[in-house]
């Protein structure tokens, strides 16, 4: 009997919303502490050669072997963390904000702003994103402050999308009526009314937008477009290791990778589960 | 004849959007910072060097006028001259969309039939142990890197099993296989060359099967929330009140209801696979269109950068357009 | 034999960290041939009864007692015997018709699944009998509407089609969730007679579940009233609707404004949300008999005479308006009371806190195309201490006008004035400190209310935007609470931890914390239980009272806004077609159309005394062409209608925007 099951998976949706809030949480608090403590757990600096080992197995002196250069695995996969971490975040943190602000005053104030803000969200959204990121870091070049840019910009017109059909609703509901009634400013009413109650999507999407960022950045560096070698970065380690595929050496791109999956998961975890969460308090 | 003038409604709508992308794409090779033909000289050519290797790009001339060569160039199908190559663009592209079509589209065809089946089954177990599998394989598939997953899975499937070929091309060049379409599979077919359509298959796998799990979780994701928020709507509440076989309801009440929304989701997730193209391309050395835009990006070939870049926002914004159609076709509260 | 017998029925629901005591005992039984009425307010478990007939109730519930229906018990029924009964056993007509059908496939489609399934046809005769259904139930064209989808359907034919997807099962028992909830009067008349017809032609048994006892109770043979999830009172209609015995269903009657003007008592409290099976009266807390006794012991249901049975210990008798019995709480202040100036000539402008002149407003396509025309010409003016009731279906433009007021819409054409300034004329700062002067009580309480924000929030709003320093604010804010009855403690809450009743009585103290000129109410408690609304419009018209202030109160009911209005205006299609003093206007309407609409309007007292008028067609059928709007719908209506506007003229001491008004009288005569 499916015609009941909308009812019945209430209860077990949150508790399945919890699991995967507890699980992506947990990922994420060790991934923290990879972060934070990396020197300390690892015996090899992330960009220092041993000359005696190249490709060296996993096992001895390094925990995951070495790769091409001789630089230890673990030590560089661990220390990727930081970088890739702190790009994703931070390129999601500025699309989030620039987006945001962006769609809140178009979708508020309507007109020939609004306008024109879709058409050129139109154009944008002609480029498949990934697509859009390559073309413009390959033009830009490099560097980690690019690399923020570019993802902060093919992520920020969904940000403004999102808000602006949101804002677009919400202006239209009797709370903001009552408050524009009320005499309070235009200014008042979208900070007071309009931009919390906004941001509800934003919440829930930012966490899984994390996780994609960081495939990006991975992926831009897989193609030689991100951090430049010998600079520690999951992408870039995995792009490395490829060759030694074929000839069944796995351990030079199978960990970074895992790692990169692992992290990610964290975020799809959480962001899956408070979106869950938001969807049954609202049935 | 209906569907014909809303198609031609949406063209027009489409304009705008074209014309912003062809300026965008003009643009996006001039405006950045970086000079292309420096970065193509080397660091040894002189100024008059550059100066001469400007003038016969066209590099030189206003802004404007550019713009207006470029624009004219399209409307005649001329992209310009590859800047490695020196070999029109045109025609080497033509060489490259076969096989990245071939790998695409079969992808996503397969990634489209697992959605709906394992959505709709997920969605009627939901809050279950099969329901909570399939979503959490739904979200492992979110996060995989799709570049690793190639590499794992040829590591797999070529280095330790050997049932696949090496992630070397698409058909192995033995079977001579001629060239029509650029898509093997296709090829093969039409020539009715057997050895050369078995060999496509070996080579598509390995590919095909990582476009297909990196593309099926978020279509996944969105048929089970669909099909979900169908089987809580009263419609189907009353449709199972009033007592109608569980088949019926299935067929008649859940699945088309379902699918509603899919084209829409279908059409972003084409963009997507289009970007997990590239790099899949690149690990198995695909030699289609995106391993071929990525070279012109490496080396700042900006006539090929253009091209490529614009086709795909052509094409993406083509597939948007016909799932608008399939969408109206779906639902008949959208007024054709 | 019975057709359907619940006994001793109990349902409880577990949720995490949630129960709920739904149905306790319940007991009710229908005959082939009978309409039974099952009314109470939200929470009283209506449509819990209805969900356990068909065994769809949700997850979580556990049950206790039986529901036998042909001699079979449904609780007990497995899956493919559940199958079989749902549709052809007992089938629902769910509340809102448009989205209880598949938006994806054709009425006709869905209509012959539910015969070949239930009546083993096979699908080129279904269409036939399909087709038959449709036009047995009063659908126009049926062969065309067969290939129609639900979005191309008005409410009103999508409520006669899923009557015909329940019948259409063949059931012996059709339940209907409130069927007519959003359908105007005339059509509600409509939908409630294809149920009796399918009780007296084809002898099928009819659950009526419904929050408006007045509605229903005509065309019900039996009425089952629902307090917490218990049976307190069943028996015959005429009796339970004019005499009942339990002090319950006296005070939700006595709660229902009606069109004959008598006053409204309003029961304090609410319903409680039990967790378990009651042991004492659940509604002793609320009612002014209660004694010892009713707050130590549960009542059981008792027999007071044939088929009527009340579960009281202190049943009351006698008619409900009997002056015997003294009105409990206080009463509503009767209509006239305060000074007004009460005649249909508008007042001088001088003491007019609202003046509208010829106001149109368009509501435009997005690309200037089309556009909906709201208000066509609307001029009217309210002085301070005035009460203005609009009242109108949906449709009418009675929002519309209401955003005017408050200048969240902009006339097209035309002039508002609120405390003697146009609005179209302020900028900025000015034009908000305006927009304090009037003020709107919103149709959805909760709603209004930011989620976000405390109710110290919400009330000291316009406090805050006007510059009121924080200790005096929170010192009025207190003060607009106390005079709305609400404790304290409620200043910290948000809108969801409110109820509705609490809700809008927060809603109440914003618009009045400012001390504006001019409040509009807008529906303000249609969203609300009867008991509940009772206490609203208490509150209401305590508030209006004040001297200093005009008021509008728009509502599509007539009953209510008798109930303490000074003057009356009656929207069609966005204009005024009569205008006057209240009594004027509900004792001797001018305009056909006022007259349909008193005629329509269900009573429990004497309703509206004068001659019945019908209109000839449903609003959503008929096409205005050019000349007076309702001239298509008009018994009375000649070709002359049709050709010029009508313009509002005088009648008595009202307006009426009718040429033949005068003669209408005469017309009914013959």
């Amino acid at each position: 009997m499916a015609e009941a099951s909308g009812v019945r998976e209430a209860g077990a949706d949150r508790r399945f919303a919890s699991s995967l809030i507890t699980v992506g949480s947990v990922i994420l608090a060790v991934v923290a502490v990879a972060v934070l403590f990396a020197p300390l757990l690892s015996s090899w600096g992330p960009e220092e050669i041993d000359p005696l080992a190249s490709l060296a197995p996993p096992g001895g002196a390094h925990l995951l072997g070495t790769d091409l250069n001789g630089m230890d695995v673990w030590s560089r996969v661990l220390h990727a963390a930081r970088l890739d971490v702190g790009i994703a975040v931070a390129a999601v943190a500025l699309a989030v904000v620039a987006g945001s602000l962006v769609g809140l005053v178009a979708g508020y104030r309507g007109g020939w702003a609004d306008d024109v803000l879709m058409r050129v969200l139109d154009v944008f959204q002609a480029f498949p994103t990934f697509i859009l990121a390559l073309a413009v870091a390959a033009l830009l070049g490099g560097g980690t402050a690019n690399l923020i840019a570019v993802i902060a910009l093919v992520n920020a017109p969904a940000y403004a999308r999102l808000v602006r059909a949101e804002v677009r609703s919400i202006r239209e509901l009797p709370f903001v009526e009552a408050s524009r009634t009320s005499g309070s400013s235009f200014w008042g009413v979208l900070w007071r009314h309009v931009l919390p109650n906004s941001l509800t999507p934003v919440r829930v999407i930012a966490p899984l937008n994390c996780g994609w960022a960081m495939l990006t950045l991975a992926g831009l560096s897989f193609l030689g477009l991100g951090v430049p070698l010998p600079t520690a970065e999951w992408g870039a380690m995995i792009s490395l290791g490829s060759g030694d595929v074929v000839a069944g050496r796995w351990w030079t791109s199978v960990p970074p990778g895992l790692f990169l999956l692992i992290c990610v998961l964290g975020f799809s975890l959480l962001g899956e589960g408070l979106q869950e969460r938001a969807d049954s308090t609202r049935r | 004849m209906r569907i014909l003038r809303f198609v031609l409604r949406r063209l027009l709508q489409l304009v705008p959007v074209l014309l912003g992308v062809v300026v965008l794409t003009f643009l996006l090779v001039r405006v950045l910072p970086g000079d292309p033909i420096r970065t193509i000289l080397g660091p040894n050519a002189t100024e008059a060097d550059a100066a001469a290797a400007r003038a016969r790009f066209g590099l030189d001339r206003p802004l404007w006028q550019q713009f207006l060569d470029y624009v004219g160039g399209l409307f005649t199908g001329d992209f310009g001259t590859s800047i490695q190559s020196g070999a029109p663009v045109g025609s080497e592209m033509a060489l490259r969309i076969g096989p990245t079509m071939e790998l695409v589209v079969i992808a996503l065809a397969v990634a489209l039939v697992l959605a709906v089946v394992l959505g709709i089954w997920s969605a009627r177990h939901a809050g279950r142990f099969g329901d909570h599998t399939v979503r959490v394989a739904a979200l492992i598939g979110n996060s995989v890197p799709e570049f690793w997953l190639g590499l794992v899975l040829v590591l797999v499937g070529y280095s330790v099993l050997g049932w696949f070929p090496a992630p070397s091309g698409r058909v192995d060049p033995d079977t001579e296989l001629s060239l029509i379409t650029g898509a093997d599979l296709l090829d093969a077919a039409l020539t009715a060359n057997g050895p050369a359509f078995v060999s496509a298959l070996e080579h598509l796998a390995l590919p095909v099967a990582t476009l297909v799990i990196v593309i099926v979780a978020p279509l996944l994701r969105s048929v089970r929330a669909s099909a979900l928020e169908v089987l809580a709507s009263e419609a189907y509440t009353a449709a199972a009140a009033h007592g109608l076989k569980d088949r019926l309801l299935l067929r008649g009440y859940l699945v088309r209801a379902t699918l509603v929304r899919l084209p829409a989701l279908a059409a972003l997730v084409f963009g997507f696979s289009i970007g997990s193209t590239v790099l899949v391309e690149y690990v198995f050395s695909w030699q289609g269109f995106g391993q071929w835009a990525l070279r012109g990006l490496l080396y700042r070939d900006y006539p090929v950068v253009q091209a490529s870049v614009l086709v795909i926002a052509l094409f993406y914004v083509v597939v948007f357009l016909i799932a608008d159609v399939v969408h109206a076709i779906l639902d008949p509260r959208v007024r054709i | 034999m019975t057709l359907l017998s619940i006994e001793d029925l109990s349902v409880v629901i577990q949720r995490p960290g949630r129960r709920v005591a739904a149905l306790s005992g319940v007991n009710l039984s229908v005959e082939p041939g009978e309409v039974v009425g099952l009314v109470g307010e939200s929470g009283g478990g209506k449509s819990m009864v209805a969900r356990s007939i068909v065994g769809l109730l949700p997850g979580g519930s556990r049950t206790s007692g039986r529901v036998m229906f042909d001699g079979a018990d449904v609780l007990t029924m497995g899956a493919a015997e559940l199958e079989a009964f749902r549709g052809h056993g007992a089938a629902i007509c769910f509340q809102n018709p448009r989205g209880a059908l598949s938006p994806t496939r054709t009425v006709g489609r869905q209509l012959v699944d539910r015969l070949v399934t239930h009546r083993s046809l096979a699908p080129a005769p279904a269409r036939e009998v399909a087709a038959e259904l449709f036009e047995s139930v009063g659908i126009r064209s049926p062969r065309r509407r067969l290939d129609a989808y639900p979005h191309e359907l008005s409410g009103g034919m999508a409520q006669r089609v899923m009557i015909s997807l329940a019948t259409g099962c063949a059931p012996g028992l059709l339940i209907a969730d409130e069927p007519t909830t959003g359908l105007d009067v005339t059509l509600t008349r409509e939908i409630l007679n294809r149920f009796r017809l399918a009780a007296n032609a084809e002898r099928r048994g009819v659950l009526l579940i419904s929050h408006d006892l007045a509605s229903i109770a005509e065309v019900c043979d039996r009425v089952v009233v629902l307090y917490a999830g218990t049976v307190v009172e069943s028996g015959p209609g005429p009796q339970v609707l004019h005499e009942p015995a339990h002090p319950y269903t006296r005070a939700l009657l006595r709660s229902v404004p009606d069109i004959d003007g008598r006053p409204v008592t309003a029961t304090p409290g609410a319903m409680p949300l039990l967790t378990e099976a009651p042991s004492s009266c659940p509604f002793a807390p609320r009612c002014a008999h209660a004694t010892q006794l009713c707050t130590a012991d549960l009542p059981v249901a008792g027999p007071l005479a044939m088929d009527w049975s009340v579960a009281c210990f202190h049943p009351r008798s006698g008619p409900l308006d009997d002056p015997a019995e003294p009105p409990v709480p206080a009463e509503t202040p009767p209509a006239g009371t305060v000074p007004s100036a009460g005649t249909a000539t508008s007042p001088d402008a001088k003491g007019s806190v609202l003046r509208i002149e010829d106001a149109h407003v368009v509501y435009r396509g997005r690309f200037g195309g089309g556009g909906h025309h709201a208000l066509r010409g609307v001029s009217l003016s309210v002085a301070a201490g005035e009460r203005l009731g609009v009242v109108g279906e949906s449709g009418c433009g009675k929002s519309t006008l209401a955003r005017l007021m408050l200048g969240l819409v902009q006339p097209s054409r035309g002039r508002v004035e609120v405390a003697g300034h146009a609005l179209a004329e302020l900028r900025g700062r000015r034009l908000r400190r305006l927009r304090t002067r009037a003020q709107l009580v919103f149709q959805d309480p909760i709603g209004s209310l930011s989620p976000r924000r405390t109710v110290q929030d919400a009330i000291g709003e316009p406090l805050r935007a006007a510059g009121v320093p924080a200790a005096e604010r929170a010192a009025r804010v207190a003060r607009a609470l106390e005079r709305m009855e609400l404790d304290p403690s409620i200043l910290g809450r948000r809108p969801h931890e409110l109820s509705g009743g609490q809700a809008q009585r927060v809603g109440i103290a914003r618009a009045l914390v400012g001390e504006p000129d001019l409040i509009v109410f807008d529906e303000p408690t249609s969203a609300l239980d009867v008991t509940v609304q009772a206490q609203i419009l208490k509150v209401i018209a305590e508030v209006s009272g004040d001297s200093s202030r005009g008021s509008v109160f728009i509502s599509h009911d007539l009953a209510t806004v008798r109930g303490f209005c000074d003057r009356v205006v009656v929207l069609y299609l966005g204009r005024i077609v009569e205008e006057g003093p209240v009594e004027e206007v509900f004792g001797n309407p001018g305009h056909p159309y006022t007259r349909a609409l008193l005629s329509s309007a269900p009573s429990l007292g004497s309703g509206y005394g004068g001659p019945q008028v019908e209109l000839t067609k449903d609003l959503e059928e008929a096409d205005a062409a050019g000349g007076c709007a309702l001239a298509p719908r008009c018994p009375f209506a000649t070709d002359e209608c049709g050709e010029q506007e009508q313009e509002l003229r005088p009648y008595h001491a009202s307006l009426v925007a009718c040429r033949r008004a005068a003669e209408i009288p005469a017309l009914i005569e013959r």
